[in-house]
């Protein structure tokens, strides 16, 4: 599904990503990890197109397709979700509107017609119940207002409404308390599917006991310094990450 | 060598002509009108360093388009025309001014006079009516103004109308026609309001200009809203940019009277809006609204004064300005509250986005406390839309421009609260969104 290859990735002249390698297929989940600064972020921006970083070398190819020649408006109608560490607060635009128009831009662009506002209420009820979130808060303004718990939980609403191919989720787990995390690992395990993958990026392994990756990845200094299975997870939650550090100072 | 008369001068001789062919010797409107423009004399068009004109030199502006000797001509307005305008609302009085001139024949009024009585502002009627003759060209700071005074000199069958007490009033909606074939026009539309006590009603006024010669408005809006009525005042100004307006509101409020003034200024050369409210009995509400989304050359400058003479009264002030290409906003608002005016609750916001970096606001506060028990604020921001929102619609497959869109409305739209009449919202909403693009 996602390949990347020797990807360079710098902000403001500055480089964070210096030769990522990574192969995501479909029905695998993948959490990457690594301590603060090492491009964990940067990576889910370049990924869904963030503007502000600037791709200095390498490839990223998504489903056949260059993933540099899309538009972020273009990867998300193909498939890619990124959930964001800080949901954006929008003042005045409703969740339900705003989905209504994300929803059928991204169903014109897949060639489907536009759903009318009671077949998409009805998705929008059945979609709710995925993450326990409430209709009242939906009428308000986008993330207005929200309590952390609160903006993370209509983050995979969204996701579950746009129905992507691969999510990213972008430190989804900060802010929340243990109930929280719950609900939304709960929701990402309900949508996952044999034809769908997530990128999980995260501090701490403790999403990972909810959210079970088949691949864990190491990020460092902008590079994937070591990969493995889940058990690599309790290693560096038991560990630190200073003996990663450390092994890559010893080369 | 010949003189070069000044533009008051050649004001003051084409008047003295002016009104003898429109006015008796006898006429108290002639006494009225001449009284006018020997105030308007005295004072002169605003200087170029006047601090209320401060970023609109509007005598050197018109001065340079206008010579303001030149006779509206007649216009070529049918009726079957204007009324193809009309919005699409029978249980509602539709009134046209062609020229500046309240053409009662065109018109549509559904309501009884008993309830709302419509009238040609002449001589007939300032005899017959108490009301005009207290009221008319009196409302206080009305006269601090040189346009203001202009238009009580020249303005011809301006409009009177009178809610009557405890009646609630049909919606009413005021049409002026411009011709704009003949360049350099000048026209001087004038409605008095009277609200009698425990009345409503809704005003909404749009203007239609035919012809992309140079025009001048010079209007006059002023109320009298008496106890416990509820007046509402909306204005679309989507002119043309051989369009030049300045428009004033002067309104005078009694006890638990409630205000509006909704101004939705979309497209002109220039626009000045002056607003003088006087909060003169207890309890009163009286709420500005605005909203200017601006393209190309366009200058609207918004001056707005809210008095609070009396103790217990709300104001509320929301003025909004999206700025493209090469756009001026101006805003200017001021609260004063005088040493009586206790409990006063005073509000304001003006909020600003950018959307080139050639467009330009100009945007001052001005607050005037001499109460001590009061509660005012005010704030004002100029920005660019937020990137980061942009890129989060995105990320959703909004496109780039349809995320813009999304999140101007939403901006925009909190301006629209006030104005409670769909057909009138929905216009200003299509208006708001085809400027979007």
């Amino acid at each position: 599904m996602l390949k990347i290859n020797n990807l360079h990735a710098s902000i403001e002249g500055k480089q964070i990503l210096k030769g990522i390698n990574l192969e995501v297929k479909a029905g695998e989940i993948h959490a990457i990890m690594g301590p603060n600064g090492s491009g964990k972020s940067t990576l889910a921006s370049v990924l869904a197109g963030r503007e502000e970083y600037e791709v200095d070398g390498g490839t990223v190819d998504y489903l056949g397709k260059n993933l540099f020649d899309l538009a972020p408006e273009e990867r998300a109608r193909e498939g890619i979700f990124l959930a964001f560490q800080y949901p954006v607060e929008i003042p005045g635009v409703s969740t339900t509107n705003f989905l209504k128009t994300a929803v059928n831009q991204v169903r014109e662009a897949r060639g489907l017609k536009a759903m009318d506002a009671v077949s998409f209420l009805k998705e929008m009820k059945e979609k709710m119940k995925l993450v326990d979130i409430d209709q009242a808060l939906l009428s308000r303004s986008l993330n207005e207002g929200f309590s952390g718990g609160e903006k993370k939980r209509n983050e995979i609403f969204q996701m579950a409404m746009l129905e992507p191919k691969l999510s990213i989720l972008d430190e989804t787990d900060s802010g929340l308390d243990i109930d929280a995390l719950k609900i939304v690992a709960d929701g990402v395990n309900k949508l996952r599917s044999a034809d769908t993958a997530s990128i999980v990026v995260t501090h701490y392994q403790r999403l990972l006991d909810y959210i079970v990756p088949d691949f864990v990845h190491v990020l460092y200094q902008g590079r994937i310094v070591k990969s493995g299975d889940k058990t690599l997870a309790y290693e560096l939650e038991e560990k630190g990450y200073d003996w990663i550090k450390e092994e890559v100072a010893a080369i | 060598m010949s003189e070069v008369l000044s533009i008051e001068q050649t004001i003051s001789e084409q008047f003295q002509q002016w009104i003898g062919q429109h006015f008796a010797d006898e006429s108290p409107l002639k006494a009225l009108k001449t009284g006018a423009l020997e105030q308007f004399s005295a004072m002169g068009l605003p200087a170029p360093k006047s601090e209320a004109y401060k970023y609109t030199p509007i005598s050197r502006i018109l001065g340079k388009q206008f010579n303001f000797a030149a006779e509206m001509t007649p216009a070529n307005f049918s009726k079957a025309d204007c009324q193809s305008h009309f919005y699409q609302a029978e249980d509602a009085n539709h009134l046209v001014f062609i020229n500046g001139l309240f053409t009662e024949e065109y018109s549509s009024i559904v309501s009884p006079s008993s309830d709302l009585t419509i009238r040609v502002l002449d001589d007939q009627a300032l005899t017959e009516h108490s009301d005009i003759q207290r009221l008319l060209g009196k409302t206080s700071h009305i006269e601090s103004d040189a346009f203001a005074l202009l238009n009580l000199a020249y303005f011809n069958q301006g409009l009177y109308l009178k809610a009557s007490k405890n009646k609630d009033n049909k919606d009413t909606f005021i049409y002026h026609f411009v011709d704009g074939t003949a360049d350099a026009s000048i026209v001087y539309p004038r409605i008095l309001v009277s609200s009698e006590t425990g009345s409503r009603l809704n005003i909404f006024e749009k203007t239609i200009i035919r012809g992309e010669q140079n025009t001048l408005s010079v209007s006059i809006f002023e109320a009298d809203v008496q106890p416990n009525a509820e007046l509402r005042y909306t204005k679309i100004q989507n002119f043309l940019t051989s369009t030049y307006a300045v428009e004033g509101i002067y309104a005078t409020q009694g006890k638990d009277s409630r205000f509006y003034t909704n101004t939705f200024s979309f497209k002109a050369a220039l626009i000045r809006n002056n607003i003088y409210i006087n909060v003169d009995a207890e309890n009163c509400e009286a709420h500005m609204n605005g909203l200017y989304q601006l393209g190309g050359k366009s200058h609207v400058d918004n001056n707005t004064s809210v008095d609070h003479l009396k103790p217990n009264c709300f104001s509320n002030e929301l003025y909004k300005g999206i700025l493209d290409e090469n756009s001026r906003g101006v805003f200017n608002g001021k609260i004063y509250v005088r040493p009586e005016a206790q409990k006063t609750n005073a509000f304001q916001s003006n909020n600003n986005i950018l959307l080139s970096d050639t467009a330009t606001v100009n945007t001052k506060p001005q607050l005037e406390i001499w109460a001590d028990d009061v509660k005012c604020s005010h704030g004002c921001t100029t920005g660019q839309l937020d990137e980061e929102a942009i890129f989060y619609l995105r990320s959703r497959g909004i496109n780039k421009k349809r995320a813009k869109a999304l999140m101007l409305n939403a901006f925009a739209n909190e301006t629209l609260q006030e104005v409670k009449n769909d057909l009138v919202t929905a216009e200003i909403e299509d208006i708001i969104t085809n400027k979007l693009g």
